[in-house]
């Protein structure tokens, strides 16, 4: 009798350790929104190398257990597995990493041949001030704010590493936010693309891009760091790493670095990176009035970003001659989600115009608006840190 | 234009340059905070009131003091060297030291071979390890009260931005800890002061985003210009297609067209040919195996 008791109670014992016994509503929202993530991901193929990893990530961090037991499994759990790769969050240092293998992949040849388009991608980063604006007017802190409005350059790197330093409590919502929309470009950004354009406005063909030379190539992340950095040097850490993964690239002598950068280097730190963010969700700490805040400014800085960008485009071709005047339809590349934004330039130059070929314009202001979330990330730690 | 948007561009980088400064800079080790004459403060390790001198890490690395010296003495910059091989010397970026001036160094590393002594002005200073290397120095005036501690209202911040020293009086006694205790971040309390919508802040940004973009922009118009000149100069002396293209300023269309037309011409000239087919055998002396080209290893790229 003894033993059956015994049994029982190790039994109830061995209950009060399962995900069962520990779930909460929230694990089950949280999970059903990493399902719906990786659904994204295979189904419509939405930024699928992100979403995957996130998506698995959220599935990981809401598996419900005895928090009160420190069993070091959760990703808060200081020691825990998860807690260690978390570490490359949490400090910043992936961010720099991904941003190296994104340097060692970006061809520049396209801004350099027309670096008027760097303009756009300044243009476009008032995404980000909009929506630290409406941040601080729903009652977020600066500091707060600044990471929030980061949202708007869309780029999740940045955005991780800014709300690292600026918001850390606030890091898992504006990480998931961020990728979020970066995957949602071809929903968010099309609407308004054709609300703010005329039919003539998106059948303008620009001129084929020159050829650009080796030298000038090489040039580009020398003169592009040193300028930037000297401006704003608190962004030293992405920009640094953008520009020289950048000559590793167009160097010619360092090609072995250059493909372990844009490689297995930027895979390794992509698949940590997903994973530790999602699994950073975790329902006990995740779900909060804040984080529904932060969803939703979000997605207006993305809109202001995608609009600001198209304006200025507009803005632009009232000083340009006629034969050199920009499509604002890649205006909407500005945003810094290299390369969906691009795409999506092409995407819908292209039921207007078949025959015209946005794709190597966009990419100017695309790889411009990687520079500008950067410079605009250095600022908002300059100020806000 | 081209003369404007030159003019635009030094303006901008004489701008940028004209905020080098040459002003004083705090120092790496700040003599932080002094007290001069203990009647009611702190008590040491062993029970004794002294004066004390504390010594603030004025960066961002974990720094040693060990093998470093502290002295009241101008003549004598030796007189107390601080033991070598304690980690208590090392003290985390940002962080205090704390040394007790009672001249009994026999108490421990932080109990220096001298006294401050309150009825005359007191000179304190922190010399490297090659005790000629001065890292900081501070003046006691003479008359400091009992339990009155001078030094620097914020850690580590010696001078204002005309080069003249904070040192004073302070408000409170903080040994090994802040000077200013900040309980807020200082730039978010302003922010939230001045600015509570972001209007200031956003506007300020997007010019600072916009001057950095456009210094690119002016930078690569002009590389670009001369890259390309350079590059037609080089294609003209070439005597190819290529150069036909940049003087007349045909399209590449147009260019295609007028080449297909004149290969067609020259096709023609040979459409009868010879009909003799010459099959000559090659004797292939080379192999891999034995080359050695094949056997080093290239440069890495």
């Amino acid at each position: 009798m003894n033993s059956l008791l015994s049994i029982a109670d190790n039994l109830a014992t061995f209950w009060n350790f399962t995900g069962f016994a520990n779930a909460e509503p929230g694990h089950i929202v949280m999970i059903l929104v990493g399902l719906f993530f990786i659904y994204l991901a295979i189904k419509k193929e939405f930024e699928p190398l992100l979403l995957i990893p996130i998506g698995f990530g959220i599935l990981i961090g809401n598996i419900p257990f005895n928090e009160a037991a420190n069993m070091q499994i959760g990703i808060y759990e200081e020691g825990s597995v998860f807690n260690i790769l978390y570490q490359g969050v949490v400090q910043g240092w992936y961010p720099p990493l991904i941003f190296l293998g994104i340097g060692a992949m970006t061809d520049f040849s396209s801004l350099i041949a027309n670096p008027k388009l760097i303009l756009i991608g300044a243009a476009a980063q008032f995404g980000i001030f909009a929506a630290y604006i409406i941040a601080t007017m729903w009652g977020f802190a600066p500091n707060e704010a600044g990471a929030i409005g980061i949202i708007g350059g869309a780029d999740g790197p940045t955005a991780i590493f800014l709300s690292s330093k600026l918001a850390p409590h606030l890091l898992g919502a504006i990480a998931i936010s961020a990728y979020s929309y970066m995957a949602l470009v071809p929903v968010i950004q099309p609407p308004f693309m054709r609300m703010l354009t005329t039919k003539n406005e998106r059948v303008i063909k620009m001129k084929t891009p020159r050829v650009v030379s080796q030298t000038e190539k090489i040039l580009f992340p020398i003169m592009g760091l040193l300028l930037t950095a000297f401006l704003v040097p608190s962004g030293l850490a992405l920009l640094g790493m953008l520009f020289f993964g950048n000559l590793l690239k167009e160097s010619g002598v360092t090609r072995r670095l250059a493909e372990t950068a844009r490689g297995p280097l930027i895979d390794t730190i992509t698949i940590l990176l997903g994973l530790t963010v999602g699994a950073s969700t975790q329902a006990t700490t995740f779900i909060r009035w804040e984080s529904l805040k932060v969803f939703g400014i979000g997605a207006l800085s993305f809109i202001v970003a995608t609009v600001t960008g198209i304006l200025f485009v507009k803005f632009m071709n009232i000083f340009l001659a006629k034969g050199k005047k920009i499509n604002p339809l890649i205006g909407n590349s500005g945003v810094s989600a290299v390369p969906d934004s691009a795409r999506i330039s092409q995407h819908v130059g292209m039921e207007y115009d078949p025959s015209n070929y946005l794709l190597m314009h966009a990419m100017g202001p695309n790889v411009a608006g990687v520079i500008g979330s950067a410079v605009a990330a250095g600022i908002l730690l300059g100020f806000l840190y | 234009m081209r003369n404007y948007t030159i003019t635009l561009f030094l303006f901008i980088v004489a701008l940028l340059f004209s905020g080098c400064s040459s002003k004083l800079r705090n120092p790496a080790w700040v003599i932080n905070e002094v007290m001069v004459l203990n009647e009611s403060s702190y008590v040491d390790d062993y029970g004794q009131r002294n004066g004390w001198i504390e010594i603030y890490n004025n960066t961002a690395k974990t720094q040693d003091l060990g093998g470093r010296y502290l002295t009241n003495d101008r003549n004598n910059p030796k007189k107390y060297p601080i033991p070598r091989g304690d980690v208590l010397t090392r003290i985390p970026p940002h962080q205090h030291a704390l040394f007790w001036a009672d001249d009994n160094p026999f108490n421990g590393t932080f109990h220096v071979s001298f006294k401050l002594d309150p009825t005359k002005e007191n000179y304190i200073a922190l010399y490297d390890n090659d005790g000629k290397t001065l890292l900081d120095e501070i003046v006691i005036p003479a008359g400091i009260l009992a339990d009155q501690t001078y030094g620097y209202p914020q850690d580590g911040v010696k001078y204002d931005e005309e080069g003249n020293s904070f040192a004073t009086h302070l408000e409170r006694v903080t040994p090994s800890s802040n000077n200013a205790i900040l309980e807020e971040n200082p730039k978010i309390v302003t922010l939230r002061k001045d600015d509570p919508w972001g209007g200031v802040m956003t506007l300020t940004s997007m010019f600072v985003v916009f001057t950095a973009l456009l210094i690119l922009y002016l930078i690569f118009n002009y590389t670009g210009i001369l890259a390309q000149r350079m590059s037609q100069r080089k294609v003209a002396k070439s005597g190819s297609l290529s150069a036909v293209r940049s003087y007349t300023h045909l399209s590449g269309e147009v260019l295609a067209a007028i080449s297909a037309a004149i290969h067609e011409l020259k096709e023609d000239q040979h459409d009868i040919e010879s009909t003799i087919l010459t099959i000559q055998y090659v004797k292939r002396n080379y192999s891999p195996w034995s080359s050695k080209l094949q056997t080093l290893r290239h440069l890495p790229k």
